[in-house]
Formats: structure tokens, C-alpha cells, sequence
């Protein structure tokens, strides 16, 4: 699945460490899902929305 | 004494898990040649066992580094070095009582059960592990590497037992199961932490 983690990071000015701090997860973690590697579960991909103050269909594109 | 072993340990886990296998594939080679087999393979195997300290400390600097030490792989390698020493100081004490006490009946049941006791240990702290891990990718991660080893075991398994039994290879000793699959485990995450280097903004 695309996302637009990268980009909204990068607004914020946010390295992949200051989102993993945000959300509690690995950085490893952020780097898998911002490459599309892994998808993030339903929890996690609320929690991302909640911090960016987006919908989930906002950050998260169908293939 | 404990940054000694920092020190020495450095932040290159697949070092130690090259020296580990390189170690047991040495035992492997010379069961081969005859030179070693059952029982007299055993020590070999737990000297090749105390890489696993420096390799579980390593793991800990390198995830430290990375940032990815949660509290639930900082208690797996913390385990996991329990394991290691209490392996091999069990494996000694069977040893020692074999050698010199020749024990029979339910003392000699006894002390060949004694080695296995961390190998138990050692496939609860994994489930421990998947169980307290709050990383959903992490947790994913090991899981992945777990079964890749599993995979490993079952295929060289069936591959051996089926030359074992039109008896064109030496018979090996079942307890090689744990290694292969812990060897199986280090090489899918070798893979997958290279891989996730890919992309690091850092």
C-alpha cells in the first residue's frame, strides 16, 4: 500500500526517529511502512492519522 | 567487567554468528571424519555455545545504535545469555558425572536430560519474546526469521534423514535440531536487518 508518510514527515521536519519516538514504535518500524514494506496494522495506522490530524484515507492510497 | 564485554562484543552480531556457525560446522566436519561424534561432540558444541555471549551482547549495542532495543529483546538477550551459560555449565556437570561415575538407571536418565533443560528454556524465552513484543513490525520480523529457520531445520532434515536412510551419509545425533534452527533464525535476520537498511533516512 502507498502512503504519504514521507511527505508528512517531512513538512513537520521530522526525521524517522522523531516519528517512531511519536508513535512508540522502532524506527525500523516507520522505515518498513514509509517504503511500503509493511503495512501497519489497523491500531497503528489510527494512531498515525490521529498524529498528523488526518483521515487514514489521507495518508493511506490504494495500490 | 561487564564493559569489557561491551567492548569486545562491538556492534557486529553477525561476526559472533559466523564465528557460532563456523564453530559447529568444525564439530560437523570432524563427526564426518569420525574424529568426533555423540557424546564426545558435546563439548565442542558448548565451547562453540559461549560465542552466543558476545553474540546476544552485540545484538543488544547494535539494536541499541538503531534504536530498535525495545524492553522486550532487551529481556530476550538477557535470556538468552542465561541460556548460554546455564547450557553449558548443565552440559559439564552430565559430562563430568558420565565420565567418572558411570551412573546407571535413573541417574544416567537424569544427567541426559539435564542438557536439554535450557534448550527448553530457550524455545520458551522465543515465545516469551513474540508474546511481550510491542513492536507489531519487529514482532513480525522475528516471527518471519523464526519460520525461515524452521523451514531450514525441516528441509535439511527430511534431506538428511532420507540419505540416512539409504545409508550414504553418518547418522546425526537429534539434538542438532536446536543449532540448525537458531543457525536458520540468524541468517533471516542478517537478511531482513540489511534489507531494512534501505531507506534509513539516518
Amino acid at each position: 500500500m502507498k502512503n504519504r508518510l514521507k511527505v508528512l514527515r517531512a513538512e513537520r521536519d521530522w526525521s524517522q526517529q522523531d516519528l517512531a519516538e511519536r508513535l512508540e514504535v522502532s524506527r525500523q518500524s516507520v522505515n518498513a511502512i514509509e517504503t511500503g514494506k509493511y503495512d501497519p496494522s489497523l491500531p497503528l495506522a489510527f494512531r498515525i492519522a490521529e498524529l498528523f490530524g488526518q483521515p487514514i484515507e489521507a495518508i493511506f492510497l490504494r495500490d | 567487567m561487564a564493559g569489557i564485554v561491551d567492548k569486545i562484543a562491538g556492534r557486529r552480531p553477525w561476526m559472533w554468528a559466523l564465528a557460532f556457525a563456523g564453530a559447529m560446522g568444525i564439530v560437523a566436519w570432524f563427526e564426518h571424519r569420525h574424529v568426533l561424534g555423540g557424546i564426545r561432540s558435546l563439548p565442542f558444541v558448548a565451547a562453540g555455545c559461549l560465542f552466543l555471549i558476545p553474540l546476544a551482547k552485540s545484538a543488544n549495542n547494535c539494536a541499541s545504535a538503531s534504536g530498535t532495543l525495545t524492553p522486550a529483546m532487551r529481556q530476550y538477550n538477557r535470556r538468552m545469555m542465561i541460556w548460554a551459560v546455564s547450557y553449558i555449565v548443565l552440559l559439564g556437570i552430565a559430562m563430568s558425572i558420565r565420565h567418572n561415575l558411570d551412573p546407571q538407571g535413573p541417574l544416567l536418565w537424569l544427567i541426559a536430560v539435564l542438557p536439554s533443560l535450557p534448550m527448553l528454556f530457550f524455545i520458551w524465552a522465543m515465545v516469551r519474546y513474540l508474546k511481550e513484543e510491542t513492536d507489531e513490525y519487529l514482532r513480525l520480523r522475528n516471527t518471519l526469521s523464526a519460520l525461515f529457520g524452521l523451514a531450514l531445520l525441516l528441509g535439511v532434515g527430511t534431506f538428511w534423514g532420507f540419505l540416512e536412510a539409504f545409508k550414504v551419509v553418518p547418522h546425526v545425533d537429534a539434538w542438532w535440531v536446536v543449532p540448525v534452527w537458531a543457525m536458520g533464525m540468524g541468517l533471516a535476520n542478517v537478511f531482513q536487518v540489511m534489507r531494512d537498511r534501505k531507506g534509513n533516512d539516518q
